[in-house]
Order: structure tokens, then C-alpha cells, then sequence
């Protein structure tokens, strides 16, 4: 239940907070009355940005749910598993170097290329070392992050000139949704939209993983198969999250437990009410965001961090005492 | 001689071999003719022409004292910017080179800076009549404009490309030359110590006269183009203008410039 009343709640808290903050009643009419200049500025403004960062929430989660199915593991989210850096140090690429790519293209497709390479590389060293095990996947993912981050900052120094790709790149280290035009968030939908869809046809798959990889064999999943197309989804949705919301990171990590916590461990139920729940975390911390100290803006990131790193160490705490 | 940092700097006599980190600092030698003795600057620095081929010093990832140090550099002249201070003062004092570290908050401190590098260099009078001359144009700047209301402007110094913009702030030479340019910032009450940064939506609230982007004319292009943007008094007006970085925001005598510049850009032929 509560899981469904994330989103509305996240959508309103989001239309009253920003640089000036509103009364339900008062962002209720206002939206009523678009020819008021600060009517407007709800419709042109505010309004598709909460729906932008709802839609970055709920890819985050779908990510963080497939993730944390197809690895069996409690902690795997796209930003501890190296994937949303990976995608970072791609759209870095994107935006320092002149490549003979446009942009448009270039963005979404170097940042789905480093999340796919930043979370084969996190698994294959967890397995390396000892693919169970949640801390050999954790201090993976901890190694590969540090070294993107090292190497986004080397880009960020070595490329980038006095202001303008500098402060771009530090923008997207931190999180911050953009806001997105009608038509653009249109896009942003349906790709959501589409990732949904995507991730549901993972469902089945990832409750068999989640009884043991000779089971789910047994089942007739092709193991190594499913993982390898389930990663690869995965990367997706996190590259469209990155490409419109930069590194935001535990979205990922709370949004699927919360869902768990709500409807239980299968997938086809677990998924669209993690959507709808990162949806209305995003809603909520954008909110935040924008409110607390105008007029500028605190990046997404650090808000979802502040809330996010407690929430990792309770979930920390309890696979600890579980064993 | 007391630099920006309160440290007290004796020069045994005047140097003759200068350093000057950050283009601010070169920009000042020059004007007050002591570009001939500058031997080194850092890669940003591109005016005035004359200093393009001379040794660089460092840029994009840092300072290097020891290519100072082979420059044989009498005095290196900073700003405690980009940990320039922090990373040059203590090896610089080891060698025995004197450093100067200037700051520049607002107006006042460009030309006491431009004093101070006069004093340091023995040009103490070239530098005294030339802020004499740059206060006399800003007197006639605020003359001419005497008696007519500020313009309502948003100065956009940088954007992050996701909806947040830079902007000056009060207690600046740059919010300084607005404000003697006849304008008023519809920030007036951005924190002088918080970051200088206004959200899209803080701007289309604010609703200003004139959109002045400090960048390229594809920057301010763009602006019309942003979600929202195109609802702008000053982009339905027309009134969307690109000013000079280099008479914004290098701290050096071309402020007075984008004083003159502006004051017209605002108000036209009565400036």
C-alpha cells in the first residue's frame, strides 16, 4: 500500500517545494491557473522536473532491484556495483573529448558502455575472489569505484577548461536532475516505461536465480545466459538514469527493500512497486533539493546519500546478524 | 610591503625576473608596464598578446615551483586561487624567491592591487596615475547615468548543464561593475560566502530585464532553447546579451571596460 502512495505523495511535496515554497492549496491552484507568472513557472518549470526526477527513481530502483536478484545480494545497487560510475566516466568522456559523435548520441551511449564494463568487471573480480560472498562483491564494487573515480578525476583535470565542461562533469559526479522539456520528458517516460517492461521479462529468471543457480538450471534457465542478458538490462536502465540524473547514488539500494519489505521477495510483484517507491524517494530528496537552500540547489546526490549511507549500514547490520 | 594574505614581504630591490600566476595578475604588470619582466605565467593566461610563447609555469593540473625555480624568478605574484598559495608560498620561501599574493574581492581591491604591484616593481607612479585615470572613467561613467533607474539583470558566469547557473555575487568586482554599469543583480541576496549558484527556477521567478551571459555567443543562444526560458521578460524583449569574461571576470583594469560596455548595453546612448 504504502509503496502505491510514495508517488503521489513524492509528486505534491515535489510541486510545493523549490525556491519559493507553496502550500498544497496554494501549488494546487496555481497549477489550476497557468496564466499567473508563478502558474507558469509550475507548468514550465517545476512540474516536468518532479516528473524527471520520479522517473530517474524508479529506473534507479528497477537497476538496484535486477541487480540485487541477479547477484542474490542484498547490498548490489548500481552505484556501490560500479555501474552508475562506470556510466559516469562514459558521459565524461562524452562531454570532454571532441569525438565524431553528437552529443545526444554520444551521452547515452558511452554511459551505457562504462555501466556494462564497470559491473562485468565488479562481478568478475567478486568472483575472483569468491563470488557468494557479499563482501567479495562489496570490496569489488568499493576497488572498481575508486578506481573510475580516479579516473573521472584525471578526465576532469587533464580535459576540461576553466568553467563551463568543469563544473558539466562536477554537476554529474554529484546528481541533479535536469529539467526536461514536454517532449523530452515524454522520451524519458517511455524509456522508463520501456524498462519496466524489460525488467518484468527478467521476473521469472531472477526468482529461479534466487533459489540457487543449480536449481534455476534445473528449472531450464540458462544460467550464464540469463545473467549475462540480465546484466546488460541492468547497465541499460542505469545509463538512462545517469544520462538524466548524473550519480545518484542508494536510490537503488532503498527503493527495492523498502519493496521487499512490503510484498515479499517475488519479482513480478517486487519490481513495479520499487519503481513506484524510488519514484517517490526521487520526488521527495528533489524536493529537498531545491528547497533548502534557495536560490541555488543542493545536488540530488548528496540528499540521497545523507538518507542513503544509515539505511545502508541497517541493511548492513541485519545480513551481518543473519550470517 | 602587506600582501592580501597580511603577510609582510620585503623586496631587497626591485625584481626583474616576474612570475605571474593567473591572467589577472599578468594583466595588472602589463598595464603597469612591467610586462617586460615577466619571464613566466600559467596556461590560461592569454592576454595581453605579448605573453604568448613565454615559459609556462603550470595550468590545468597545478603549479610547478621547480619550473619557477629554473626560471630564476626574482618574484612570483599570485592570487589564492586553484591552491596556487598552498602549493607555492612554502617551496618559493625555501629558495629564497619573495611571493606576493593579492586578492581581489571587490573594485577597491583591484586598484590597491595595482598599487601594490607598483610599489613592488618601482612603478609606483605609472600605477598611480593609471587608477587615477580607470576612477576618473567609472566618475564619468556614474555621471552620465545620474538620476536613472538600475536595469533588472541576471549575469550568468557558468551553467552545470543541469538547470543550475552561476551567477555574481555582492561583495565582488563583478557585482561591483554591474552596479556601476547602471544594473542591479535580481540576486541581490546571494550568500557572499555560499556557492554562487541560482537554480533555472530561481530565475524564471526573478524575471529579469536583461540576460547577460559571460561566455560565447553560442551560450547565450542557447538560452531561449531552455525548458521554460522562452516565458523570459528579457528573451521576449530581445534582451539576451553576451558580455566579455575577460571585463567580468579576470580581476584587472579591463573591469573598467566592462563598466563603459555595459552602461551602454543597459541604457543605451545617455551612458
Amino acid at each position: 500500500m504504502i509503496a502505491w502512495l510514495l508517488p503521489p505523495l513524492g509528486l505534491l511535496a515535489g510541486l510545493m517545494l523549490g525556491a519559493v515554497t507553496l502550500t498544497p492549496a496554494e501549488a494546487l491552484s496555481l497549477l489550476a491557473d497557468p496564466v499567473q507568472p508563478l502558474g507558469q513557472l509550475l507548468w514550465q518549470w517545476r512540474l516536468p522536473r518532479v516528473l524527471a526526477a520520479g522517473c530517474v527513481g524508479a529506473l534507479l530502483a528497477l537497476g538496484g532491484a535486477v541487480f540485487q536478484g541477479v547477484f542474490r545480494n542484498p547490498l548490489a545497487e548500481p552505484y556501490l556495483l560500479g555501474s552508475a560510475g562506470g556510466a559516469a566516466v562514459g558521459a565524461t568522456v562524452a562531454l570532454l573529448v571532441a569525438l565524431p559523435l553528437p552529443q545526444w548520441l554520444a551521452l547515452p551511449l558511452l554511459a551505457f558502455c562504462g555501466a556494462w564494463g564497470a559491473t562485468w568487471l565488479v562481478l568478475a573480480l567478486a568472483r575472483l575472489a569468491d563470488g557468494t560472498s557479499i563482501a567479495a562483491l562489496l570490496l569489488a564494487g568499493v576497488a572498481v569505484a575508486a578506481l573510475l573515480g580516479a579516473v573521472r578525476s584525471f578526465l576532469m583535470l587533464a580535459l576540461s577548461d576553466e568553467t563551463v565542461s568543469l563544473q558539466a562533469v562536477l554537476a554529474w559526479a554529484l546528481g541533479g536532475v535536469q529539467t526536461p522539456s514536454w517532449r523530452e520528458l515524454a522520451v524519458l517516460a517511455a524509456l522508463t516505461a520501456a524498462a519496466l517492461g524489460l525488467c518484468l521479462a527478467l521476473a521469472r529468471g531472477l526468482d529461479l536465480l534466487g533459489l540457487g543457480e543449480a536449481v534455476a538450471e534445473s528449472f531450464g534457465l540458462p544460467v550464464r545466459r540469463f545473467v549475462a542478458l540480465a546484466v546488460l538490462a541492468g547497465a541499460f536502465v542505469v545509463a538512462v538514469s545517469v544520462v538524466w540524473g548524473g550519480l545518484v547514488g542508494f536510490v537503488g539500494l532503498m527503493a527495492p527493500h523498502l519493496a521487499r519489505w512490503t510484498s515479499g521477495p517475488l519479482h513480478r510483484g517486487l519490481l513495479p512497486r520499487a519503481a513506484a517507491i524510488g519514484a517517490g524517494l526521487a520526488m521527495l530528496c528533489d524536493g529537498a533539493a531545491r528547497a533548502l537552500l534557495p536560490p541555488a540547489e543542493i545536488p540530488l546526490g548528496l540528499v540521497t546519500a545523507a538518507i542513503g549511507a544509515p539505511f545502508f549500514l541497517l541493511v548492513l547490520a541485519r545480513e551481518a546478524r543473519r550470517g | 610591503m602587506t600582501d592580501g594574505l597580511g603577510r609582510r614581504v620585503v623586496l631587497a630591490r626591485p625584481p626583474r625576473r616576474i612570475v605571474a600566476i593567473f591572467a589577472s595578475n599578468t594583466e595588472m604588470l602589463a598595464a603597469i608596464g612591467a610586462l617586460d619582466r615577466v619571464v613566466g605565467v600559467e596556461a590560461y593566461t592569454r592576454f595581453p598578446p605579448e605573453v604568448q610563447g613565454l615559459p609556462l609555469v603550470g595550468g590545468r593540473l597545478g603549479f610547478s615551483a621547480e619550473a619557477i625555480a629554473r626560471l630564476e624568478a626574482d618574484l612570483v605574484v599570485m592570487t589564492p586561487a586553484r591552491n596556487a598559495a598552498h602549493a607555492l608560498t612554502e617551496p618559493m620561501s625555501r629558495i629564497g624567491v619573495p611571493t606576493l599574493v593579492v586578492t581581489h574581492r571587490d573594485l577597491p581591491q583591484i586598484f590597491a592591487n595595482l598599487r601594490l604591484l607598483g610599489m613592488a616593481t618601482g612603478q609606483e607612479t605609472v600605477a598611480e596615475a593609471l587608477v587615477a585615470r580607470l576612477e576618473a572613467r567609472l566618475d564619468a561613467v556614474r555621471m552620465r547615468l545620474a538620476g536613472r533607474a538600475p536595469v533588472r539583470v541576471f549575469m550568468e558566469t557558468s551553467s552545470t548543464g543541469r538547470g543550475v547557473f552561476g551567477t555574481i555575487r555582492p561583495g565582488s568586482y563583478s557585482f561591483d561593475a554591474v552596479r556601476l554599469a547602471g544594473g542591479e543583480s535580481v540576486f541581490p541576496d546571494v550568500s557572499p560566502n555560499g556557492p554562487p549558484l541560482v537554480s533555472g527556477e530561481a530565475i524564471l521567478r526573478a524575471d529579469p530585464d536583461f540576460y547577460l551571459v559571460a561566455g560565447r555567443p553560442d551560450q547565450a543562444a542557447e538560452v531561449p532553447h531552455r525548458t521554460g526560458f522562452a516565458a523570459l521578460s528579457a528573451v521576449r524583449g530581445g534582451r539576451v546579451h553576451v558580455v566579455s569574461r575577460a571585463q567580468f571576470l579576470i580581476p584587472g583594469p579591463r573591469v573598467v571596460d566592462g563598466v563603459e560596455n555595459l552602461a551602454r548595453l543597459l541604457h543605451g546612448e545617455a551612458a
